[in-house]
């Protein structure tokens, strides 16, 4: 859990715990974190600073302008704190695969928590005073009969995914918070020097351009060759009259075409430079909120209301409507060779042979979880010649994810089993393809 | 009145835990306590799961030290299959252990310990971090940032990833590292020595400051366990040693580990308490991490960590049961880190595209990894069935031989000071960071 106060701001930024892993990778950044840590004032970071649970529960609410909430909700404690951290701050980012999904010890959920209890308290190997042993509960905060993802417990703002997420992605996510993006840009907006202003506009033919909203000073190349603008250079100080179409647009998303719902995600990242990559993830309308909360001197909160409010409409729709966030799975970003020599004629386990450096893995018969896993890692398993797992979440969610993976390998790579022959091949499926979401998946409740 | 001091949670330490410390009428400690509030259930959970796939779950135990913990399984699992791996494997695995203790010991040392040393025990507590000992020597700062940087890098490049890897396979490595990154990280490594070198000096220059401090504060007697490889420091590969509070050394093969190695289930905190078995509980609850590494060791693998364990032992003895010890003991586990680290990378072995034994077949059986993880030994029993699923788990994790150890001090140390007044008298330096 990190808390802390970004000067920008004038107010405050939280982080919790669990395997330290999190914290380890924002430290990663190293020489990345001087320009930033002096710039936060950290008001609750056990894993670095020595505030005290007291000094946080003592802060009146809302205090705290951004919480980062990191590790799974094993404990009744953890569950405790996540809502203390919720009352205190007013954005709560979801921090890691564990918050965002449970990662691995959501795998507990396959039973009993008394079973893991008994296994641990009771029955290891290695205990010595088996008569009287059993669940510590002297001072002890006793244990969630389930894990659930964070957003399950308390109301989530924004995800950061991975395991761990990845370090550039913290501190752009940090720099985004901290409001030094996006700043306007320009008092006009792009309609002022726009090719198709007198004639063709595109709002009036009824394609979404958000012309009305963004800062002049492009080359104006996107109205040149007849496409929308998507919002390049930011929100800016003042809109065009044609907002009012856009306005509208907006108000009614679910009648835009496809095409246009798809460019919704691409204009927030371009316009308020979200940082798009390793799952930075935006839920809810963060800029009502902001603007809600008064925090003053926030640069979003000094754009023009009408801009406000269609980047706020654009974030509840997708946070409601994740079809159309542009997901991009690990084979996208993988550079391995699909519809390669290799070809899957049984399945392999992992310590069977050694895998080429060129061909898909699952072509060379390894089981691996890219086609099913959201992108955004960079596929650093694969660098060293080990198949995904699955760390960063699921590309779609609440469905047999073992079946699911048959079917996308059966179908789009060269594999010569059937997808039934290829799913009774995987003895342990859930431990394949749910190993960091089971906690999430509804299927499995 | 009975007077009942919470500290909570402990601040600047991987997991999660607090104090608990109760002082009766008429002023004498009655209880301390080390309450750790969490626990995730890793034994249970890997049950049911293909056994190569356990190095790939276990990781996420702790983010500061996930090497061993992908590692230590895997080992385990070869013990269960009786898989041998080829000789680069080996040597790649020595590397990465080693370039994880390095990180690992210099994030210990400047981020975690020295806000204590640098602004001293008196400081406000909220400047008393790391950050603020960065802002204030900008220059050890950045010598510090850039020794962990070199160090998860080198993670990094070998385990693909630094925090939770997944290099490591049964039967061996995935892959040798580059020519192209062993060539990048050895023009680097004379840099880094000399950047351990002064980490030694400021070491050495806390230890004086703090003399009256490391000789009379937490000097408390216990047994230790540490591993060793024909009585040399090893961090990868060797025996478990445990040592007696006043010196004598006992090696254990990991398999006897039970023999040994024994887990008491106490009421106030979810880390379980180990000891020494045959010495019985509580007298035989015991210590792990640097300091136990350095009591157990007849020497160091290396010149210049073994010239440095040299000195520690002449001015602080064969067995050392001095707390503060610790941070000095770390330090000479980081000399020889990055010694290794450099031997390791001049090794053509280490880009050897022979790294994997490439005929593995499950068996049923049973399998101990042990390593020594930078905060303790750190050991996996695993039980395979004929098809290589795990059907059993049992860990003994680092962090957790601590435990004890740690409650055992700290009643010695609240003794001290509320009881003896201790640290009246006590000689403090004047802090470098005021």
């Amino acid at each position: 859990m990190l808390l802390c106060n970004a000067p920008i701001w004038q107010k405050q930024l939280v982080f919790p715990r669990n395997c330290w892993g999190c914290h380890q990778s924002l430290l990663n950044a190293h020489l990345g974190l001087l320009p930033i840590l002096p710039a936060l004032d950290i008001v609750y970071w056990p894993a670095v600073v020595d505030f005290k649970y007291d000094s946080l529960k003592a802060r009146p609410d809302g205090d705290i302008l951004v919480g980062f909430v990191e590790g799974s909700l094993r404990t009744n404690e953890d569950v405790e704190s996540a809502k203390l951290m919720r009352q205190k701050c007013q954005l709560i980012i979801s921090f890691g695969s564990c918050s965002c999904y449970g990662n691995v010890h959501g795998l507990a959920n396959i039973w009993d928590v008394q079973e893991a209890i008994n296994r641990k308290f009771k029955e290891a190997e290695s205990i010595t005073n088996k008569d009287t042993a059993g669940e510590p509960r002297a001072h002890m905060p006793g244990f969630a009969s389930k894990i659930v993802p964070l957003d399950e417990v308390i109301k989530v703002d924004a995800y950061i995914a991975g395991c761990p997420p990845k370090p550039e992605a913290i501190i752009s996510a940090v720099a985004f918070l901290l409001g030094q993006k996006p700043q306007p840009k320009a008092d006009l907006a792009f309609c002022n020097d726009c090719v198709l202003r007198e004639s063709g506009c595109l709002l009036e033919k009824g394609t979404l351009c958000f012309g009305p909203i963004t800062s002049i000073g492009c080359s104006l190349k996107c109205t040149s060759d007849g496409k929308p603008c998507v919002g390049c250079l930011g929100p800016s100080t003042t809109v065009d009259i044609r907002v009012n179409k856009l306005g509208e647009m907006v108000k009614n998303i679910d009648s835009l075409s496809s095409g246009d719902k798809k460019n919704l995600y691409e204009f927030l990242a371009l316009f308020l430079n979200v940082p798009l990559m390793a799952g930075f993830d935006l839920a809810g309308d963060i800029l009502k909120q902001i603007k809600h909360s008064g925090a003053p001197q926030t640069p979003l909160a000094d754009m023009p209301s009408d801009t406000i409010n269609i980047a706020s409409s654009i974030m509840t729709y997708l946070r409601d409507h994740r079809e159309f966030l542009e997901i991009s799975n690990v084979c996208d970003t993988c550079p391995r060779i699909i519809n390669s020599k290799s070809q899957m004629t049984r399945v392999k386990r992992d310590y069977e042979g050694l895998p080429n450096m060129e061909d898909c893995f699952i072509e060379q018969g390894y089981l691996c979880a890219g086609p099913i896993t959201k992108a955004g890692c960079g596929g650093m398993c694969i660098r060293v010649n080990s198949p995904c797992s699955g760390c960063f979440g699921q590309t779609e969610w609440n469905v047999d994810q073992a079946e699911r993976f048959a079917e996308i390998a059966t179908k789009g790579f060269n594999v010569a089993l059937s997808k039934d022959e290829l799913l009774s091949q995987i003895k342990d499926k859930i431990g394949f393809a749910e190993k960091f979401t089971l906690a999430a998946n509804k299927n499995y409740r | 009145m009975v007077k009942e001091i919470e500290v909570e949670p402990v601040t600047r330490l991987e997991g999660h835990g607090g104090l608990r410390i109760v002082i009766d009428d008429n002023g004498k400690v009655k209880d301390a306590q080390f309450n750790i509030t969490s626990t995730r259930f890793f034994e249970k959970f890997c049950e049911g799961r293909y056994c190569e796939h356990v190095p790939r779950i276990t990781p996420r135990i702790c983010g500061i030290c996930p090497i061993p913990h992908h590692l230590t399984p895997t080992k385990a699992v070869e013990d269960a299959w009786g898989i041998k791996i080829p000789e680069p494997a080996y040597k790649l695995r020595q590397l990465l252990q080693n370039a994880k203790q390095y990180s690992s010991h210099v994030l210990h040392f400047y981020a975690l310990a020295a806000p204590d040393f640098l602004l001293g025990p008196f400081a406000d507590p909220a400047l008393r971090n790391v950050v603020h000992v960065i802002s204030k020597m900008p220059d050890v700062g950045a010598m510090a940032l850039k020794m962990m940087d070199f160090g998860q890098k080198l993670c990094a490049e070998i385990g693909g990833k630094s925090v939770h890897p997944i290099s490591a396979i049964v039967g061996g490595m995935k892959k040798p590292m580059d020519e192209d990154a062993r060539d990048r990280f050895l023009k680097q490594v004379d840099e880094q020595i000399e950047f351990t070198k002064k980490t030694v000096e400021i070491g050495l220059k806390v230890v004086e400051d703090y003399w009256d401090v490391v000789a009379n504060v937490g000097v408390v007697p216990t047994y230790y366990v540490g591993m060793t490889k024909n009585g040399v420091h090893d961090i990868y590969d060797g025996d478990i040693r445990i040592v007696t509070p006043d010196g004598k050394k006992i090696d254990y093969d990991v398999h006897d580990y039970l023999d040994a190695l024994g887990e008491h289930i106490p009421e106030h905190s979810y880390a379980t308490h180990m000891y020494y078995k045959p010495a019985g509980y509580p007298e035989g609850i015991y210590r792990a991490n640097c300091l136990a590494m350095t009591n157990a060791a007849d020497k160091m693998a290396t010149p210049l960590a073994d010239e440095a364990l040299k000195a520690m032992k002449a001015k602080i003895g064969e067995v050392s049961h001095h707390t503060f010890a610790y941070h000095w003991a770390r330090i000479i586990e980081t000399v020889e880190a990055i010694e290794l680290i450099k031997k390791y990378l001049e090794d053509p072995d280490i880009v050897n595209p022979d790294c994997k034994t490439l005929d593995v077949e499950p068996r049923e059986g049973v399998g101990v990894g042990v390593t020594e993880a930078p905060r303790g030994l750190l050991l996996y029993n695993i039980w395979s069935d004929a098809e290589g699923i795990c059907k059993k788990l049992n860990l003994l994790v680092a962090t957790n031989h601590n435990i004890a150890g740690i409650e055992k001090t700290l009643m010695h140390v609240a003794k001290q000071v509320f009881e003896d007044k201790a640290l009246d008298g006590l000689k403090l330096p004047d802090p470098w960071i005021k």
